[in-house]
């Protein structure tokens, strides 16, 4: 049903040529047959044709960015009906943040999920088997089930925590201080039941709650003792702290970062090496999701090595999210060759995005 | 911290200097480039307070004997690749304070170092005794205790003098963290470095530039800690009593009839000009029994006399800051002037100097109340507000005044001030606002927070 340049590629296989890719992909999510309900109603108020007027990456500017209306939209209509058998199998149903505004719903689809987890799989090659306890939210963020699958994969047992990223925002923005240290001291008091007791191969959790454990000395030797990998994901890491926590506190663990968004229902990877200036450099599984970076006053595309706004694409048979501003400032790289968009590095957050201040927090 | 490619100023951590990637440039008044101040991230600020929680209190005796050879350094020393010359005119050009007066705030501390034996003797209660090792308390005795272990100072870049008060947290065998201003940086770093150089372990006393994020997080994190700011900060802190927050001082001075203001018009006119205007004992306010205007006059004329210099020169008093900050204080002074009389600087504080910035001239106004708001308008330069005072005003009108300088022969007056709690200090007589000796408190000393009495009785074997 759906035309082979579509289909994910296989371990080893090239990615599809760009400009092929994305006229298959229009002909996908605009024709009436393969479409979503979402996309073939909303482009009858688009002011182009998406099937003739989008032939390479650069035209997807054209769209508007629709994720706004992902927090109204019932979500069964963002399903492309051309999605059959192994393709169909919904892996949940997720949600964005809600750092700026109500959440917005997403459909995660399991083929699509599973690509999306083997993206950074080099940086896991010689694990083996090995237990994962993921501080992070679960609940309807992607960032529980991701920790699930690859726990699966280690053929280990996962650990979680039950973290609500929302209410500690809610508490941050309160101005309760108070209240949100007695929160995360509460997480942070039931991962250390979990790493005195268990043994845990890799750690998943996010920046702020990485740099709470190491409060604890009895933590940072157990840590050391017993994981072999850190996984960071969900708020900025600034390059001072991630050299103090890879050369001081964690030495010798593979502290490795992974750059998403639950919009665009995946992540980008960290090189294996760092930057000579110490930061952390992303890159997304091109042409599947493609980064750019924008002058947040015009939204036109800054040069390499310029710091804007980062815009995100998921451009898959799964979903089409073009234009999607997140609420990131990131440094713009040049990607690896043959990619489209860019890579980023630097992430951090914008101080107001629409109405709402930012709130980084825990997550 | 001189390198090649201009000045570099690391963090000192208890494991020696640290240079973090994420750097803010550091520039002269003119603009020019001077170098990079390091802002360390928090993980780094936590591991260097806990770092200093674990390190061993210097015994009293080595922390006096290092204050001395700290405050010898200080003066002398070359540090951080300047020499002390070198020094005062880096502070001057970064902060456009003349090199007269960072000369006079370099003495000053160096004063403050020495003295701290004597100080810290002078604040303790009669009653307690400095180590429990003493014979006092073999019948019983207090003993002088800190409350914690923790000092934070969150400095401010305005004059060095800033940096006299805390060094008796030091002395009294606090570990002190200090966050430097970001655009005068230099002072806190020499003095940091000096205090290490006499004697004092790194993981007693560090310097962590950061930005302001952070900054709380060393406030928060420490036991005590004192910030300098604005108005803001004040009431920022103001129920939180480990932090002490220094902000507008409205110091003030009072001339009642039976004296003739005449014979101390160089007293109040220096009150009001000493080191620029900067500090938080100068003069912001004058009432006078009687009719102000003539006293206004006379300081008009004096104040209007004071040069205007580039801080390089030996005579300079007055401050030079960017003209376009010098152009928005005279905004603003002209704002809440309102309907008060200029009688200097109505047409303007700002001189632009040929060799870059502008001078902050003085400015003197004439109000035609005690109460009027004016008087409390504290600005960062020689800014005076001068009004009439009755009797039967009572002391409403001098209230929160970090220093008040009472000319007066009445002893029930003198009563009633000394009664008055906001007055935090009370000078008498001929004496400028602006007067500080080591030893006689500022706002306190400091140990009347950070430390107390325990009662102790012990065995002889103990």
């Amino acid at each position: 049903m759906s035309p082979a340049v579509l289909d994910l590629p296989q371990p080893g296989q090239s990615p599809a040529d760009p400009d092929e890719y994305i006229g298959a992909l229009m002909r996908w999510h605009f024709s009436a047959e393969t479409g979503s309900p979402f996309w073939l109603r909303r482009a009858a108020s688009l002011p182009f044709d998406p099937i003739a007027d989008v032939r390479g990456f650069d035209d997807l500017r054209l769209f508007p960015n629709v994720v706004d209306e992902f927090r109204e939209v019932p979500v069964a209509d963002l399903i492309p009906r051309g999605l059959r058998g192994a393709d169909r199998v919904v892996a949940g149903v997720y949600e964005s943040g809600g750092t700026t505004g109500l959440p917005k719903r997403f459909v995660m689809f399991d083929r699509w999920m599973d690509f999306a987890l083997g993206w950074d799989e080099h940086h896991y090659a010689d694990l083996g088997t090995a237990n994962v306890l993921a501080i992070a939210p679960s609940g309807p963020h992607m960032f529980g089930e991701f920790a699930r699958r690859r726990a699966r994969r280690h053929d280990g047992l996962l650990f979680t925590i039950d973290l609500d990223p929302r209410w500690i925002k809610r508490l941050i923005e309160r101005g309760d201080t108070a209240e949100s240290e007695r929160y995360v001291a509460h997480i942070v008091d039931q991962a250390a039941h979990i790493l005195r007791t268990q043994p845990v191969g890799i750690l998943i959790t996010t920046p702020p709650l990485l740099e709470r454990l190491t409060r604890h000395d009895d933590l940072v030797e157990l840590i050391r003792k017993e994981v072999r990998f850190l996984c960071w994901s969900g708020a900025h890491m600034d390059a001072d702290t991630h050299e103090i926590l890879r050369t001081e506190i964690f030495p010798g663990i593979p502290l490795k970062g992974l750059y998403g968004s639950t919009t665009i229902l995946g992540m980008s990877r960290e090189r294996d090496t760092e930057r000579p200036d110490g930061l952390a450099s992303f890159d997304p599984p091109s042409p599947y999701i493609v980064f750019r970076v924008v002058d947040p006053a015009t939204g036109d595309d800054v040069p390499v090595g310029t710091r804007g706004q980062v815009v995100m694409n998921h451009l898959t048979k799964y979903a089409l999210i073009p234009n999607n501003l997140e609420r990131d400032l990131a440094l713009k790289l040049e990607p690896p060759a043959g990619w489209l968009g860019c890579s980023v590095a630097d992430v951090g957050p914008v101080a107001t995005f629409g109405d709402h201040t930012v709130i980084e927090g825990v997550y | 911290m001189q390198v090649d490619g201009g000045v570099q100023i690391d963090a000192l951590g208890p494991a020696g200097p640290y240079r973090a990637r994420a750097r803010q440039p550091l520039a002269a008044l003119s603009g020019a480039a001077i170098g990079e101040i390091s802002q360390v991230p928090a993980l780094y600020v936590r591991r260097t307070l806990a770092a200093m929680r674990a390190a061993p209190v210097v015994p009293g005796a080595v922390r006096f004997d290092a204050l001395d050879r700290a405050a010898e350094l200080f003066l002398t020393a070359t540090l951080g690749g300047f020499a002390p010359d070198e020094y005062v005119e880096l502070v001057s050009t970064a902060s456009g304070v003349p090199r007269g007066v960072v000369r006079q705030s370099v003495e000053w501390i160096a004063d403050v170092l020495r003295s701290q034996r004597h100080t810290v003797e002078l604040a303790r209660p009669h009653g307690a005794v400095a180590d429990w090792r003493h014979e006092k308390t073999l019948t019983g005795s207090a003993v002088w205790a800190r409350r914690g272990d923790l000092f934070a100072v969150h400095a401010a870049g305005n004059t060095p003098a800033v940096h006299g008060l805390w060094p008796e947290a030091l002395a009294l065998g606090y570990k002190v963290v200090v966050r430097p201003s970001s655009r005068e940086p230099y002072t806190a770093f020499r003095l940091v470095e000096a205090l290490r150089t006499a004697g004092f372990p790194p993981a007693t006393i560090t310097l962590l530039p950061t930005d302001h994020t952070v900054a709380d997080i060393l406030i928060e994190e420490s036991d005590f800690a004192i910030v300098y700011g604005g108005q803001d900060v004040v009431d920022k802190y103001a129920a939180i009593p480990t932090v002490l927050a220094q902000g507008p001082g409205r110091s003030k001075i009072l001339i009642t009839a039976d004296v003739d203001w005449r014979e101390h018009i160089d007293v109040i006119a220096g009150s009001v000009s000493h080191l620029g205007g900067t500090a938080c004992t100068c003069a912001t306010a004058v009432l006078v029994e009687g009719d102000p205007e003539p006293l206004a006059a006379a300081l008009a004329d004096r104040l209007g006399r004071i040069p205007s210099l580039p801080p390089d020169h030996p005579d300079a008093i007055l401050t030079v800051a960017p003209t376009a900050s010098v152009v928005a204080i005279d905004r603003y002074l002209h704002q809440v002037a309102g309907d008060a009389r200029a009688l200097l600087g109505g047409d303007g504080i700002v001189d632009v100097l040929p060799t870059g910035g502008a001078v902050l001239r003085p400015a003197v106004h004439l109000v035609d109340s005690p109460t009027a708001p004016q008087l409390g308008v504290e600005l960062p330069f020689p800014c005076v507000w001068v009004g009439p005072w009755r009797p039967e005003d009572g002391i409403a009108p001098l209230r929160d005044s970090l220093v008040l300088t009472a000319m007066t022969g009445r002893a029930e007056l003198i009563d009633a001030l000394l009664d008055e709690p906001s007055i935090i200090n009370l000078y008498l007589g001929d004496n400028p606002t602006t007067w500080l000796r080591p030893g006689i408190p500022h706002d306190g000393y400091l140990s009347e927070r950070l430390m107390r009495t325990k009662g102790m009785i012990r065995s002889a074997v103990a």
